[in-house]
């Protein structure tokens, strides 16, 4: 389990019960009357640094603000003594061939190693745990399909090496896996990288002509096409689903995930699964789930009037049995610090849900296609 | 549409609270737009942000007021708060944009317990430092007066502790800017049935300003029922079910009896679907007005929540209490047309 949050927020047992009842109704009243899959608005843009490859910005409505900076650098590839690529290429080459250039469709492999990524965190070391789960669950969902890495290829002997900057400028007000994983979906869409005028295994040599770079997604007009995966934070609360939850309502969570989804470009042979769809139709992919540790579990419990001595309540003689009464006194009113583990069917919903046709995750890639790219 | 995505936008420059007293009886809403021009003694304001470290002036006029410096052996006047320039008669200084609480005495504070120590609490109240709740400033269950014993330092946390909200007023001030708070009022005390906001306080910039009324009811559209609203000076608000106190009138001569034995009470009482939603709405309202830059007080806040009823009254379909960014502007267009 990634750990929880990056700092315990301290809430009141009352103000817990609040917004746990709150959330537990049908349909759930979350603290700024939203549905139950409606993002706050966020502010978003692209292309703010100039010297990177590739940037973006997001702030959310809560203040927190994060800017993301890609640099692409050519390095000189490994040797692979490896003769039969010819295999790896019948699986993944068909599928390949789709968006790329036919040219390079031979041969192409991509290492992990070829992506660097950092996160910085304010008030955290490099090494401390929360921006080392935060870029390696980045970094598992950027790599999950292995097709990502085939990008930087640009021939036997050279690739791009990419370095992806993720920078929170504001404090980590709440869990931020959320927002740097839009930013870095922004800034990997608005990444370009210089045209190649060399051909086949010579010594790359690109054009300088900044306007006739290429993307590194490239974006074909009216095709589906292959998108950088984007992270969602979903919590539940009793049989509630809720999305992109503040940082009250992650103090009350049951269960909380990470769910990375991305989107293919059709496969060649799915021609059928085109007629159905229909067109503007996206093809998710579950890339990756991690569950996080709720917040919720660290709060001690609310003590009910009844064993209360401030409210005419009689407390129990020693500590242990105070704390076990509390512990097995379910009262209305009164918080009580989820236990035990998340419910398979929960976590079930809570997947169907986000990649559901219509669902939250075609919104905000929706969404995100129409923030102005550079 | 589950998420809006928008273009960034300049920020806003928040609102100028009027520095001279007479402007608390002119009645009407004052929103930023209207500048009335009364010569002399007004504080002028300019619209521009300036930046710490930015020369104001060189001008051997002007005299250097709060957020401004003057360096030795020169007669620039430099910024050091980023924020807007004001200048009453000769005197230039510089209102920061955001700055934090400072606690004075008389205000209605709403605050965290942070730290329990053996004869007193440390409340975060928004302020650059903690500040101190006494043992002795509070109101024992039951009304009780007597000193406090070591039996009540050994259970000072069935009182309060870490994390508890309360609602209390500045009783006395330290040497180094903390304060000293007292719950000992009816008024006053542990805080639950509702939902916990911060914003900005008095420091500077929107936000909560200081008004006759911190603490009111307001009777909520849609069978709300009634809503307590409490506005801490130093920018912190709960929103709250409304709980009719019993006794009533004979308060002050049988204290004991009416500081009920919930006040230390951590446990809420049952709060309807309609109030839940009318309270979300309340805090949309205020949330609005912060983000424009408008002042949060009683008024403000009223008319807010009954444009907000109205705009959702006009929207066709299911009621939503959600403010999204256009029932906001539909919001502030009413609010601006009053």
């Amino acid at each position: 389990m990634a750990p929880s949050s990056t700092q315990q927020i301290l809430l009141s047992p009352a103000e817990l019960s609040y917004i746990h009842t709150s959330l537990s109704l049908s349909p759930p009243i979350r603290p700024d009357a939203r549905t139950a899959s409606q993002f706050r608005p966020l502010v978003a843009e692209t292309d703010i640094l100039p010297s990177t490859n590739g940037s973006a910005r997001i702030c959310f409505a809560d203040g927190t603000e994060a800017i993301v900076g890609i640099k692409a650098e050519v390095e000189k590839s490994r040797p692979i003594y490896q003769q039969n690529v010819e295999e790896l290429d019948l699986s993944a080459g068909a599928a390949d061939d789709e968006d790329e250039d036919d040219e390079v469709g031979n041969g192409v492999k991509g290492l992990n190693e070829w992506v660097e990524l950092s996160v910085e965190i304010p008030g955290f070391r490099d090494d401390d745990s929360m921006p080392v789960f935060l870029s390696a669950m980045l970094s598992e969902a950027l790599l999950a399909d292995g097709d990502f890495t085939k990008r930087l290829w640009i021939n036997r002997r050279f690739h791009w090496k990419l370095y992806l900057d993720i920078l929170l400028l504001s404090q980590p007000l709440s869990y931020p896996l959320p927002l740097l994983s839009l930013t870095t979906h922004l800034a990997l869409l608005s990444t370009r990288l210089p045209k190649l005028k060399s051909e086949l295994d010579e010594d790359p040599l690109f054009d300088d002509d900044w306007d006739a770079s290429e993307f590194l997604y490239p974006r074909a007009v009216g095709k589906a096409r292959t998108r950088p995966p984007v992270t969602l934070l979903v919590m539940a609360v009793q049989e509630n689903i809720i999305f992109d939850p503040s940082k009250e309502e992650l103090a009350v969570a049951e269960v909380v995930l990470a769910v990375s989804i991305g989107e293919m470009s059709p496969p060649s042979g799915g021609g059928s699964m085109e007629v159905d769809s229909g067109k503007g139709e996206r093809d998710l992919r579950l890339l990756a789930i991690r569950t996080i540790d709720p917040p919720s579990r660290l709060t001690h419990s609310g003590v009910p009037n009844t064993l209360n001595t401030a409210t005419g309540g009689s407390a129990a003689g020693t500590s242990e049995q105070n704390s076990s009464q509390r512990e097995s006194v379910v009262e209305e009113g009164v918080w009580q610090p989820p236990r035990g583990g998340a419910k398979r069917k929960l976590i079930a919903a809570m997947i169907s849900k986000v990649l559901e046709r219509g669902g939250v995750a075609e919104e905000v890639l929706d969404g995100l296609d129409a923030v102005e790219l550079g | 549409m589950a998420i809006t995505i928008l273009a960034p936008a300049p920020a806003i420059i928040p609102y100028q609270a009027e520095s001279s007293p007479d402007d608390s009886d002119d009645g009407g809403v004052d929103l930023q737009g209207d500048v009335s021009m009364r010569p002399a003694k007004r504080a002028r304001h300019s619209r521009e942000i300036i930046t710490p470290g930015e020369i104001i002036t060189d001008d051997a006029q002007w005299m250097r007021g709060h957020g401004t410096y003057v360096a030795a052996s020169s007669s620039e006047i430099i910024a050091t708060v980023a924020g807007t320039v004001q200048k009453t008669n000769k005197l230039l200084s510089v209102r920061p944009l955001r700055a934090r609480y400072t606690p004075e005495i008389g205000d209605l504070v709403v605050g965290r317990i942070i730290e329990v120590q053996s004869k007193r609490w440390r409340v975060d109240v928004g302020a650059p430092v903690l500040a101190n709740l006494p043992l002795s400033a509070i109101n024992l269950p039951g009304g009780i007066l007597r000193r406090r014993t070591e039996t009540d330092e050994l259970q000072i946390r069935t009182f309060f502790s870490e994390g508890d909200l309360l609602v209390a007023e500045v009783q006395a001030l330290y040497q180094d800017g903390s304060a000293s708070l007292h719950t000992r009022s009816l008024k006053y005390g542990k805080l639950r049935n509702g939902v916990f906001m911060s914003v900005s306080g008095v420091g500077g910039g929107g936000g909560v300003v200081r008004a006759r009324r911190q603490v009111w009811t307001i009777d909520t559209a849609h069978g709300g029922g009634k809503v307590d609203v409490i506005l801490g000076v130093n920018g912190y608000i709960w929103i709250s079910k409304h709980v009719e106190v019993t006794g009533g009138e004979a308060a002050i001569t049988r204290i004991e009896e009416s500081v009920s034995s919930t006040v230390y009470s951590s446990q809420n009482d049952a709060i309807e679907r309609e109030t839940r939603r009318e309270m979300a709405r309340i805090g949309g309202v205020i949330q609005l007005l912060v983000t424009e830059g408008l002042r949060v007080d009683e008024d403000m806040v009223m008319k807010g929540y009954e444009a907000a009823v109205e705009v959702d009254n006009l929207n066709t379909g299911e009621s939503n209490a959600y403010l999204s960014v256009e029932k906001g502007q539909e919001v502030l267009k009413l609010l601006r047309g009053i």
